[in-house]
């Protein structure tokens, strides 16, 4: 179905789509980390770590393009485990507020340095992904569907290592680091190293998305990656809720569809932060536990309905 | 394949197009031949059809004033010229509908929206701030041979033909008032500037760099970069005025730091001279100083019921009308931008009636062919490329105005590319140092 | 030189006199609820343009004005408290998201209203204290000064003279401990909502002449705050007021002797020093995350 899904969408939502895909990769990766308990501020700057550094790297140096895009999500590997010196002497609330100061720096210093970084207005005309013959398909970097399916490709490859590595014994520990700090220090486990682990890889997938998501615009500039940008990536993941894995996918889905498509489709341009804000003051208040949990019933009140009538069926 | 299928003239949008991403193309049209395209524009223009122009900028957020206020003067323009009878095209008048997409300052979204208005919605030209949203809108452009316009031509470059700058030529422009100024009040030595750090304050302090070594005044200091999350401006005042300067420059600042940057200074006792791009809405800045202190304020942007654009080098359609208009429907929301997206409806209104095509390859063929255009003041020279690589920027006279007894006063017009020829270099110069030549993005 | 100095002490406090207004609401509001306000930026932004509709637009005096801005933003902060914080008391998260969307919201009903441009509002005075030739003061920044010392030391009053304050105090130090006290954590909220919006907003009302008004004001004025709350240590609100003055000083000083982006480099820093050196703040005493 989502191989198909492009070609039901026009022009412009084909874009959007894509822009989507990049977002459910930032989303996931944002509830890794959240699984440790920590709340983070600076991801989408790491986000940002990985297009700058993908960018520069095939621009300046020539990189090629998917190599630098793997490159690109190891530096924000490294930044993140230089930033998890300081940050980790922190937690909760403290965290939030340092992780935030961290990444605002990180900001303010592309813009300050406009070699390499390109100041203000950034880095423009980064190179492409180069266009690729298969025989039976051919691969377009400018064009949207062509880049989708890679974006796909790129972004379930990814969420497969997420599911594996919340699934295995490094998983469930960070579970452990959430819910009984002490009792996990207690048996041994070193909190602060799996916390570190947790901070690295969600910025390193994190930084992949930046990537991608450089290289298909063909340009990064600091505001790009601001706080505004990172609050629509916290809302998603509270929105949609993180108790699950496919949680946070629905929010980013759900709002990103009602913010691009339902309300640009209404013509609402004015007032469409006003619904936006409204809709997620309306969800946390009346769903709690976010999208996920209302999937959740309606689901087994759809197999219950469903079991029901087979059950009345028989008799 | 329907897309070739153009009946006003030999060139088309694919032909143009080839010239770029032929690739692509080649895909595209497999696509739509593929049956599973949705709702692409017929290529030709039935007889009572509507020409749709997309306006692409930023309509909500920090930097909505630098688009929203455009639409509102694109949408009296259309009115004015729906009513005389359209855009004339094989003797038919044609009307006009603007399709505003709010890009919100973000290079993703212009990308969306420049699909959504070029491919979707079938516009046959797209205004557009440009800036941080232009490198998203550009493969929109490479792909589809679409006409773009910028107000900044910064982000002109070789490789996109069909991008112009055929109204704002920021920063370029802030040269005549340096020289006006340094002609006029010649005991005046000395300047400091201040800057927002961002896109349109860089290239601008590059600018009046090279203007002011052109004329021969001593710049004091590093200008002095302030961020845009500044609310309070007596500090950067009081830098400024510690240094004792002849002439403050403010480079060219969003309305928002103009203002208090003004008040700062009035309270802080300056009473030299200053020189800044744009004074939107000064008699505001007037209320919170003094007319005694706003005497002399040289700047770029005239109001539009100046006598001297009633002179016929003058191409807008009735300067004087458009200007009452606009404020008593949106009142104080006229600035410089309100008139900037509708001079370029009119010099591609001009070119497509040339043309007698709204093909985009067809108008800027038209627009081009004579290596001049018209523009708002005057016919003007398509220019840049030593700057841009490319001669898409429309460059010509620019007005120097002067705030005499509380009004804006239009006091010349004077020659950008005059300028240039004389002082080309220095303005390369301090260009490359701050990184804004096209072969340094 | 020493002129330059001391006009710079002058701008310096006038920044911490609004800046602490704010940043002490945001505090109380934090120590009492355990949120964070992040609509607190435009709580200040309504107070701005509170003074934009009676004052410029209906040319009511700038006083009367300034306190009606003073209670109408308290009145916003106990509507945010009925509808959203008070049924969010157990979920610091959806608090932290229903403010933003509540910072939206109120943004795009602004913009709405009044358009995106900045707005103009006309000087309430422009006498000048002239002190030398290159120092002088403005009296509508002394009148900010002035009474943001004021209304400071009247909340300090009011917290340690008063039944409420008494009450107040001892829900942020101590929410569960106060609850067995017998003290009403709604009713403490309400009040610590109250008094927030209040103070954010006649920051807002009394700087509207000098600043730009424009419905994304707030965002500015949010993040010099939160520095100001955790170099100050949160929880603590002389912590808040003596912080605000040292940003003010260091960021006024920055700005004036090297660049405005530096200034907020080294505003971020210190924040980020603090936070590892001593995350409790330097005037805070106790860890509360």
């Amino acid at each position: 179905m989502l191989l198909a899904l492009p070609h039901f969408l026009s022009f412009s939502q084909r874009e959007v789509l894509v822009f989507l895909t990049i977002n459910v990769l930032v989303v996931c990766s944002y509830r890794l980390l959240t699984l440790t308990g920590e709340w983070s501020l600076g991801h989408v700057v790491m986000m940002g770590v990985g297009a700058y550094a993908s960018a520069i790297l095939a621009k300046r140096f020539g990189v090629h393009v998917p190599v630098a895009m793997l490159l690109g999500a190891g530096i924000a590997v490294v930044v993140a485990l230089a930033l998890s010196f300081p940050l980790f002497r922190m937690k909760g609330f403290y965290f939030l507020i340092g992780s935030f100061a961290a990444g605002e720096i990180i900001r303010l210093l592309w813009k300050r340095f406009r070699d390499p970084f390109g100041g203000p207005k950034g880095i423009k005309r980064i190179d492409p992904m180069p266009d690729i013959d298969f025989g039976f398909w051919q691969f377009t970097a400018f064009d949207p569907v062509s880049y989708y399916y890679f974006v796909l490709v790129v972004v379930t490859a990814s969420l497969v290592v997420m599911w594996r590595i919340e699934n295995s014994r490094i998983g469930l520990t960070f579970h452990a680091v959430h819910w009984q700090d002490s009792l996990a220090q207690a048996s041994g486990i070193s909190v602060r190293a799996y916390r570190t682990l947790a901070l690295v890889i969600a910025s390193g997938f994190a930084g992949l998305a930046g990537a991608l998501l450089a290289h298909y615009i063909g340009t990064v500039n600091p505001n790009m990656f601001d706080i505004e940008q990172m609050v629509y990536v916290l809302t998603w993941a509270i929105v949609g809720g993180t108790a699950t894995f496919y949680g946070p996918i629905i929010g980013c889905i759900a709002l990103t569809v009602v913010n691009e498509i339902v309300l640009r489709e209404l013509g609402l341009e004015q007032g469409r932060p006003l619904v936006y804000g409204l809709l997620l003051i309306g969800t946390v208040l009346f769903l709690p536990k976010g999208l996920e949990d209302a999937v959740a019933r309606t689901w087994k009140l759809a197999a219950g309905l469903w079991s029901g009538r087979q059950v009345g069926g028989g008799r | 394949m329907t897309r070739n299928d153009n009946r006003y003239g030999g060139k088309t949008v694919i032909s143009f197009a080839e010239l770029t991403k032929r690739q692509f193309v080649k895909s595209l049209a497999a696509t739509v031949a593929a049956g599973t395209a949705v709702g692409l524009p017929r290529q030709t223009l039935a007889q009572t059809e509507t020409i749709k122009i997309g306006f692409l900028a930023p309509l909500t957020g920090p930097v909505a004033a630098w688009g929203l206020p455009g639409l509102y003067g694109c949408e009296i323009w259309a009115e004015w010229i729906n009513d005389a009878g359209g855009v004339v095209i094989d003797g038919v008048g044609h009307s006009v509908e603007f399709i505003g997409y709010d890009n919100e300052y973000d290079p993703a979204k212009a990308r969306a929206g420049a699909s959504q208005l070029v491919i979707d919605d079938g516009v046959k030209f797209v205004m557009m701030l440009g800036g941080d949203t232009w490198p998203g809108a550009q493969p929109v452009a490479d792909q589809t041979g679409m006409l773009f316009s910028t107000l900044l031509p910064s982000d002109l470059g070789p490789d996109t033909p069909t991008l112009i700058a055929p109204a704002e030529v920021h920063p370029i422009y802030n040269v005549t008032g340096v020289e006006w100024l340094a002609e006029n009040r010649p005991e005046l030595k000395t300047a400091v500037i201040c800057a927002q750090e961002d896109a349109l304050g860089l290239p601008s302090v590059a600018t009046y760099l090279a203007a002011f070594e052109a004329a021969g005044i001593e710049v004091l200091g590093d200008p002095l970069l302030f961020d845009l999350a500044t609310t309070d401006f007596a500090p950067i005042a009081t830098r400024m005025l510690s240094e004792g300067p002849d002439i403050i420059c403010l480079d060219t600042c969003y309305a928002d730091y103009v203002h208090p940057l003004m008040e700062q200074l009035f309270q802080q006792g300056y009473e030299g001279q200053v020189i800044s791009c744009t004074a939107d809405f000064y008699d505001q800045i007037t209320a919170k100083t003094s007319v005694e202190f706003m005497e002399g304020l040289v700047f770029q942007f005239p109001d539009f019921d100046d006598p001297a654009l009633e002179s016929d080098l003058v191409n807008f359609n009735d300067p004087g009308k458009f200007f009452e208009v606009y404020n008593e429907r949106y009142p104080g929301q006229w600035g410089a931008v309100s008139w900037e997206y509708a001079a370029i409806m009119d010099l591609w209104k001009w070119a497509a009636e040339r043309a007698n095509s709204v093909e985009p390859a067809d108008v800027l063929a038209a627009m081009t062919e004579t290596g001049q255009g018209q523009h708002t003041f005057g016919t003007a020279d398509w220019w840049g490329e030593d700057l841009f690589g490319i001669n898409n920027a429309l460059v010509g006279n620019w007005p120097v105005v002067v705030i005499e007894g509380g009004k804006a006063k239009i006091k010349e017009f004077r020659s950008i590319p005059d300028w240039y020829a004389r002082h080309g270099d220095l303005l390369k110069k301090h260009f490359t140092e701050y990184g804004q030549m096209w072969n340094q993005r | 030189m020493f002129e330059l100095l001391a006009q710079t002490g002058l701008n310096a406090l006038y920044a911490a006199a609004y800046l602490s207004l704010v940043a002490v609401g945001l505090v109380l509001i934090f120590g009492v609820m355990g949120i964070i306000n992040f609509a607190h930026g435009e709580l200040f932004m309504i107070g701005a343009y509170v003074v934009v509709a009676l004052y410029s637009d209906l040319q009511m005096p700038f006083v009367l004005v300034a306190a009606i801005g003073l209670v109408f933003v308290g009145c916003i902060g106990i509507l945010m408290e009925f509808t959203m914080f008070r049924p969010l008391r157990d979920n610091p998260l959806g608090g932290l998201v229903a403010s933003i969307g509540f910072l939206m919201v109120l943004q795009a009903l602004v913009a709405l209203g009044f358009g995106v441009r900045m707005e103009h509002v006309p000087p309430f005075t422009q006498e000048v204290i002239v002190l030398s030739d290159r120092v002088r003061l403005p009296v509508h920044r002394l009148i900010v000064i002035v009474s943001s010392a004021t209304l400071l030391a009247a909340l300090w009053l009011f917290l340690k003279r008063t039944k409420f304050g008494w009450a107040l105090r001892a829900s942020a130090q101590d929410p569960e401990a106060a609850a067995l006290q017998g003290i009403s954590l709604r009713t403490t909220s309400l009040i610590a909502m109250f008094i927030g919006g209040a103070l954010a907003g006649i920051a807002g009302s009394l700087t509207a002449p000098l600043i730009s008004v424009t419905p994304t004001m707030g965002h500015s004025v949010i993040v010099a705050a939160f520095i100001v709350i955790i170099v100050g240590g949160i929880g603590s609100l002389e912590g808040a007021v003596l912080a605000a003055i040292v940003y003010a000083f260091v960021h006024t000083g920055v700005t004036t002797y090297i660049d405005g982006v530096i200034a907020d480099i080294v505003g971020l820093s210190l924040m980020l020093a603090v936070l590892i050196v001593r995350p409790t703040g330097i005037f805070g005493a106790r860890d509360r995350a």
